[in-house]
């Protein structure tokens, strides 16, 4: 079904494209619904045992959350927010871990060559190998999403179980999730599923449920069901995500900017070489009484020095 | 005056430079139709400043860009880079520090100074109209490399600890620090090539200044007038 696809569609610091771009292949989506979220955990754990990830020492700060945020060792964390609003109270769970943009911050701001990549089915995956630890992807995710591993010197983040999907299976989360919010599939089938989720939400007096796609980072891989879909932030997701500006001006704009400046600098002193050459004494210049005979010390191998 | 009576005779086979024995502590002396110019810790700074700026240049550049990726090669790859560049750069730092200790009084700019630096005087600078002009020791456009090279510095060090260490700040201050260190290495390295320019082909004889110390009077005359005549005017001094 979705097994495909793992051609890759584009990489960190790449100097050419990575794809034919000729392949139709599918773009996948997990599908997130907060509002049948029952916070059981049931996708902490199975992250965790599929990924083989070690043990964490859970963190209380008094709510049900496992820890206060995301770990290189925890790719998967429900977080629990509580929100008074209009008079009422809301006990809103969420389902966190890398959303998979369709523009990427993390790759995008990535120095080493092929650490992050995208695959031509939308999933986000990091290179272990060729990751370098320098942490730049953690400026560049408009999710605080990547986590960096200080025993190994690297990043670490939801890969959205590459392993199963490339295999035809569903992500570890989707396999153990109880309630149905959770579900995988082509991108397309997932809003068709999002959006009657959501109809059904407006139905039942949610007015203001949405999808949750944000336009800003080209769409994301995995998509949310929010019953309060004009207020992402009560969830401790961004209004409006964007790559941010100041990475992309800096990749775009000041970096050949800055290589302009190099070659400019080099071209000139070249330029100004062939014009003028070197500024060295004339020969019948200074006063006598400033040019003693050289003497002849053998010492004098620079070339140029004085009046030859 | 011992020195002195040396310095006074030509050097001998295998007795080495008496004016490079001179430079090893003193500098504006002159001796035969040499000047002593920068001493022995003025060099050493100068080229250890130079080897690390080098140094945080090569493993800086394949992180700057993938184009240059293969330069990380000359030091066993990308992660040797990312680990050996925030260290070169804190000695780099460090040697700063220590060239701005060395120079900083000799650096203050004057009324002339200003003169060089107007576009007019830069032109006649680089067009070689400006024999007669008013230039001692160092000139404007030295001096102005000077505190360029300071500031830039401390630029890239304050902007390359935040990048050593992100997660301590905040999205704000590391965005600027990657915008900042990048503008700041971009001028710096700009900055350099003029630098190595006029410090090797397009000034004959000013390269030896830093290598031994010393420069012939004809050079000193050409490029330093007024040094030259302060220098040669005086009784020749010794380091004592």
């Amino acid at each position: 079904m979705t097994g495909d696809g793992l051609e890759i569609r584009q990489s960190s610091a790449s100097v050419w494209g990575s794809s034919t771009e000729l392949r139709n292949l599918k773009v996948v989506s997990k599908y997130i619904d907060t509002s049948t979220c029952i916070g059981c955990k049931a996708c902490e754990v199975a992250c965790q045992e599929w990924n083989d990830l070690h043990i964490v020492p859970t963190e209380q700060a008094g709510t049900y959350q496992t820890m206060p945020s995301l770990d290189a060792n925890y790719w998967n964390l429900i977080k629990f927010r509580e929100v008074e609003a209009n008079g009422s109270f809301l006990w809103l769970l969420r389902k966190d871990g890398c959303m998979h943009c369709g523009d990427p911050g993390c790759l995008k701001a990535c120095p080493a060559p092929g650490a992050i990549v995208q695959y031509q089915n939308g999933i986000v995956d990091v290179n272990p190998e060729a990751c370098i630890g320098c942490k730049m992807c953690e400026t560049g995710c408009p999710f605080d999403v990547p986590r960096y591993a200080a025993a190994t010197d690297k990043m670490a983040k939801c890969t959205l179980c590459v392993d199963r999907v490339q295999v035809g299976l569903e992500p570890a989360c989707v396999k153990a999730c109880p309630t149905g919010c959770l579900h995988f599939g082509e991108k397309t089938e997932m809003v068709a599923l999002g959006n009657a989720r959501v109809d059904q939400l407006k139905k039942n007096g949610f007015a203001q449920a949405a999808l949750y796609d944000p336009p800003g980072v080209g769409g994301t891989t995995v998509i949310t069901v929010l019953a309060h879909g004009d207020r992402p932030e009560w969830y401790g997701l961004p209004k409006d995500p964007q790559v941010p500006g100041a990475v992309r001006f800096w990749k775009n704009v000041l970096r050949p900017l800055g290589a302009l400046a190099i070659a400019a600098s080099f071209f000139a002193m070249v330029g100004h070489y062939l014009a003028f050459g070197p500024k060295e004494p004339r020969p019948d210049g200074g006063s006598p009484k400033d040019e003693p005979g050289k003497r002849n010390d053998g010492a004098e191998k620079t070339k140029g020095d004085g009046p030859r | 005056m011992r020195r002195m009576a040396l310095t006074d005779r030509p050097p001998q086979n295998g007795m080495g430079d008496p004016a490079m024995a001179l430079a090893r502590r003193t500098e504006d002396v002159v001796v035969g139709d040499e000047i002593v110019r920068e001493r022995l810790s003025a060099r050493l700074v100068h080229w250890t400043v130079a080897l690390t700026f080098f140094v945080c240049l090569f493993t800086g550049l394949p992180i700057w860009t993938p184009y240059l990726g293969s330069l990380a090669n000359l030091f066993g790859g990308l992660h040797v880079c990312r680990v050996l560049h925030p260290w070169a750069g804190v000695a780099f730092a460090a040697a700063s520090v220590l060239m701005f200790g060395q120079w900083v009084s000799q650096m203050k700019l004057t009324p002339a100074d200003r003169e060089f630096l107007t576009p007019r005087g830069l032109l006649r600078y680089f067009q070689y109209r400006n024999e007669d002009a008013d230039v001692g020791k160092y000139n404007g456009g030295q001096k102005l490399l000077f505190w360029a090279a300071a500031l830039g510095a401390l630029g890239l060090l304050a902007t390359g600890l935040v990048m050593w260490f992100p997660l301590g700040f905040g999205q704000r201050l590391r965005e600027a620090s990657y915008l900042l260190h990048d503008v700041a290495f971009s001028l710096f390295f700009a900055m350099i090539i003029g630098h190595i320019y006029l410090g090797t082909a397009a000034e004959p004889g000013t390269f030896r200044s830093m290598i031994r110390g010393t420069v012939t009077k004809s050079w000193a005359q050409l490029h330093h007038p007024r040094w030259y005549r302060e220098v040669t005017s005086q009784r020749p001094k010794t380091d004592t």
